[in-house]
């Protein structure tokens, strides 16, 4: 375990009875970034989030969070704020009560914090959480994950039920919440454009493995597109990892990977958008996860 | 996370408050009234066979009114239905509707540990229950006081719904101590059913199902197990055996207030008889001829040396019964939350 990750996975895997909705999954995610967590729905995302908060035990291989157990006691719990996936709130609570519980039940509780965000949204302290909106609900689960002081923040799908407008409130303000606090940030999401907005780090998880895994600018500056006269990818020169190819009759266009220059001029070179870059790296997997794919629903 | 137990109780333990009010003041306007009819009825400072006919007057007198037998059955009624209503509603959905309203996932990513959480919870509302439960029992023991003493002092039945022995089902699972254990398993088995089933609504029908068969299955099978009875035999005066047939006997002799569990009737050497062929020698060969009334038929079966061999648990039995019959099910409620704490901490959601 090196201190400078906040999840590892050593061969990781959850069964539901015969299913496997997480199998064989090793991987490393590194402190002190936001990190995005894309991939199709049934790659494994919110089993591995859930795994992560011991929501979830797992069923095969190991997982440590900040160096230690998945909710392996008081202190370890305190350390991670989740919010899951369709933010779940005590519909009868109201808001102020929402702020008392996790004031009662959180020692480290920056009761300032969380009153002023709730100000800050402008919500009313007096009502119903089952009245509020989603983007509403989304807040205060929010506001609970954060206000408990963690140093790993852990969101599952967070903008999923939120519309458009809702969503772009809710990340600018998970932005700005993670800005003042030294947090890391691992946020699922099939939804790219959102996470491009709010990450700097991705991981493209596919079928219980990781595709692809660096720091957004990293990902953009190694990745190029290139277009030209049709031929076989085969005979490209080396240093140049082919992602995804395409074909017309006359043209040939390849999504590549490489440290170095692409010096060949038969090739116009054009960047790539982070969608495409991580849709390429999915469709890669699409055969593989193919059986898993119902689990997202079931559970 | 006592705070979060109650918030999210709070409602459940004020309507149980209002509900017990509301039979506390019920009891305490009709008990008054009962205490005096208690007062005038002569019983106080009796002197032998007048006890017992003060006594049988005092019942059947009460037993004619339509308020009093209404309350001492409604009074029964609902501290054997209290348990099943806190197990249906207090237990069944305390943990499954987290699950329905994936709350837990809420509940469980605060600081504070998911035993902690179960223990606050079963533990609050556990012993509300109880303590609901007991309220009920103690208020309504406090009413029937007089009841139970005029019947403890008259001995033989008045045909009113009052001839109930304090070992009869109804009786011993509302007094004493017995409805802390009722409470405390009902409450238990829901919670319990909950975390099996993640629904509110089958486990609350599943609870229902166990605990209504548990509290048919307790009186009729198992609590006279639970101490070994006491044999005698004696004659059928000596038990004033009830004459609609069966010749049971209905007292133990020297042991007032015993629990009859079975009897047989035996000749002389002790060898069991067929009942039917004894006492058909005591009755006319006519059948439609009216039949000896009891005393005659006891002394006609003494006299042909018949008896009649009764096992009984003596009234001294009564308290540890109690307690080995509410130990029983004060620990199935804690196996019960055992298994609550094991399916949670096995972290399946």
């Amino acid at each position: 375990m090196s201190p400078t990750s906040v999840i590892e996975t050593d061969g990781l895997g959850k069964r539901y009875r015969r299913l496997w909705a997480l199998s064989d999954c090793t991987l490393s995610i590194p402190a002190g970034h936001v990190v995005g967590l894309v991939g199709p729905n049934g790659a494994g995302k919110s089993t591995l989030l859930n795994l992560a908060t011991g929501l979830l035990a797992p069923t095969a291989g190991t997982i440590e969070v900040l160096g230690g157990r998945p909710a392996d006691g008081p202190a370890q719990l305190a350390r991670v704020g989740y919010l899951a996936q369709d933010a779940p709130v005590y519909a009868g609570l109201s808001v102020a009560d929402h702020l008392r519980l996790g004031a009662h039940l959180n020692p480290g509780w920056d009761a300032g914090l969380a009153r002023g965000r709730v100000e800050r949204l402008d919500l009313d302290l007096s009502q119903k959480a089952g009245t509020l909106s989603g983007g509403q609900r989304a807040q205060i689960a929010l506001t609970l994950a954060t206000a408990k002081r963690p140093e790993l923040l852990i969101l599952d799908e967070p903008v999923a039920s939120l519309d458009p407008l809702a969503r772009r409130e809710f990340l600018q303000d998970l932005m700005e919440a993670t800005a003042d606090q030294e947090l890391s940030v691992v946020l699922s999401s099939h939804l790219i454009a959102d996470l491009e907005r709010v990450c700097d780090y991705l991981i493209v998880l596919v079928g219980s493995r990781v595709r692809v895994a660096g720091p957004v600018e990293e990902l953009l500056a190694t990745h190029h597109l290139l277009s030209g006269p049709r031929r076989d990818p085969a005979t490209l020169p080396g240093g140049l990892e082919v992602i995804s190819a395409s074909h017309t009759d006359v043209q040939t266009t390849l999504l590549v990977r490489t440290s170095g220059p692409v010096l060949d001029p038969a090739w116009t070179k054009s960047d790539v958008g982070l969608e495409d870059l991580v849709l390429a790296y999915m469709s890669q997997g699409a055969g593989r996860d193919r059986s898993s794919r119902h689990l997202e629903v079931q559970k | 996370m006592i705070w979060l137990t109650w918030r999210q109780f709070r409602v459940q333990a004020l309507t149980a408050g209002a509900a017990l009010a509301v039979f506390a003041i019920l009891l305490a306007v009709t008990g008054h009234d009962l205490a005096d009819r208690y007062a005038a009825s002569g019983i106080t400072g009796c002197h032998g066979g007048g006890c017992t006919n003060a006594t049988i007057e005092f019942l059947v007198s009460l037993g004619n009114t339509t308020l009093y037998p209404a309350v001492y059955e409604l009074g029964i009624a609902v501290i054997l239905v209290a348990p099943a209503i806190i197990g249906l509603f207090w237990g069944a959905p305390l943990i499954a509707r987290e699950f329905e309203s994936r709350t837990f996932a809420l509940a469980w990513t605060q600081s504070t540990t998911r035993n902690r959480w179960l223990a606050a919870k079963l533990a609050l509302t556990g012993l509300t229950a109880m303590a609901v439960t007991e309220a009920l029992s103690l208020m309504y023991a406090w009413w029937g006081e007089p009841i139970v003493r005029a019947f403890n002092l008259g001995a033989a039945g008045t045909g009113t719904v009052f001839d109930d022995n304090q070992f009869s089902s109804l009786m011993f699972a509302t007094h004493g101590i017995t409805p802390l254990g009722y409470a405390a398993f009902a409450f238990a088995l829901g919670a319990a059913v909950g975390v099996l089933f993640r629904r509110a609504l089958p486990a609350m029908a599943v609870t229902l199902a166990i605990f209504a068969a548990v509290q048919v299955v307790m009186p009729l099978a198992v609590r006279s197990h639970l101490l070994p009875p006491d044999r005698t035999v004696a004659t059928f005066a000596a038990v004033q055996a009830d004459d609609i047939g069966t010749l049971a006997p209905t007292v133990v002799p020297g042991h007032p207030g015993s629990w009859i569990i079975s009897s047989a009737a035996v000749n002389t050497a002790g060898r069991p008889v067929d009942l039917n062929t004894a006492s058909a020698s005591c009755y006319p060969s006519n059948p439609q001829a009216k039949g000896p009334n009891a005393p005659v038929l006891w002394q006609c079966l003494d006299g042909k040396g018949f008896r009649t061999a009764v096992t009984y648990l003596p009234g001294s039995s009564y308290w540890p019964l109690q307690y080995i019959e509410t130990g029983i099910f004060l620990a199935l409620a804690l196996v019960l939350a055992g298994y609550c704490s094991w399916r949670l901490s096995r972290r399946r959601s």
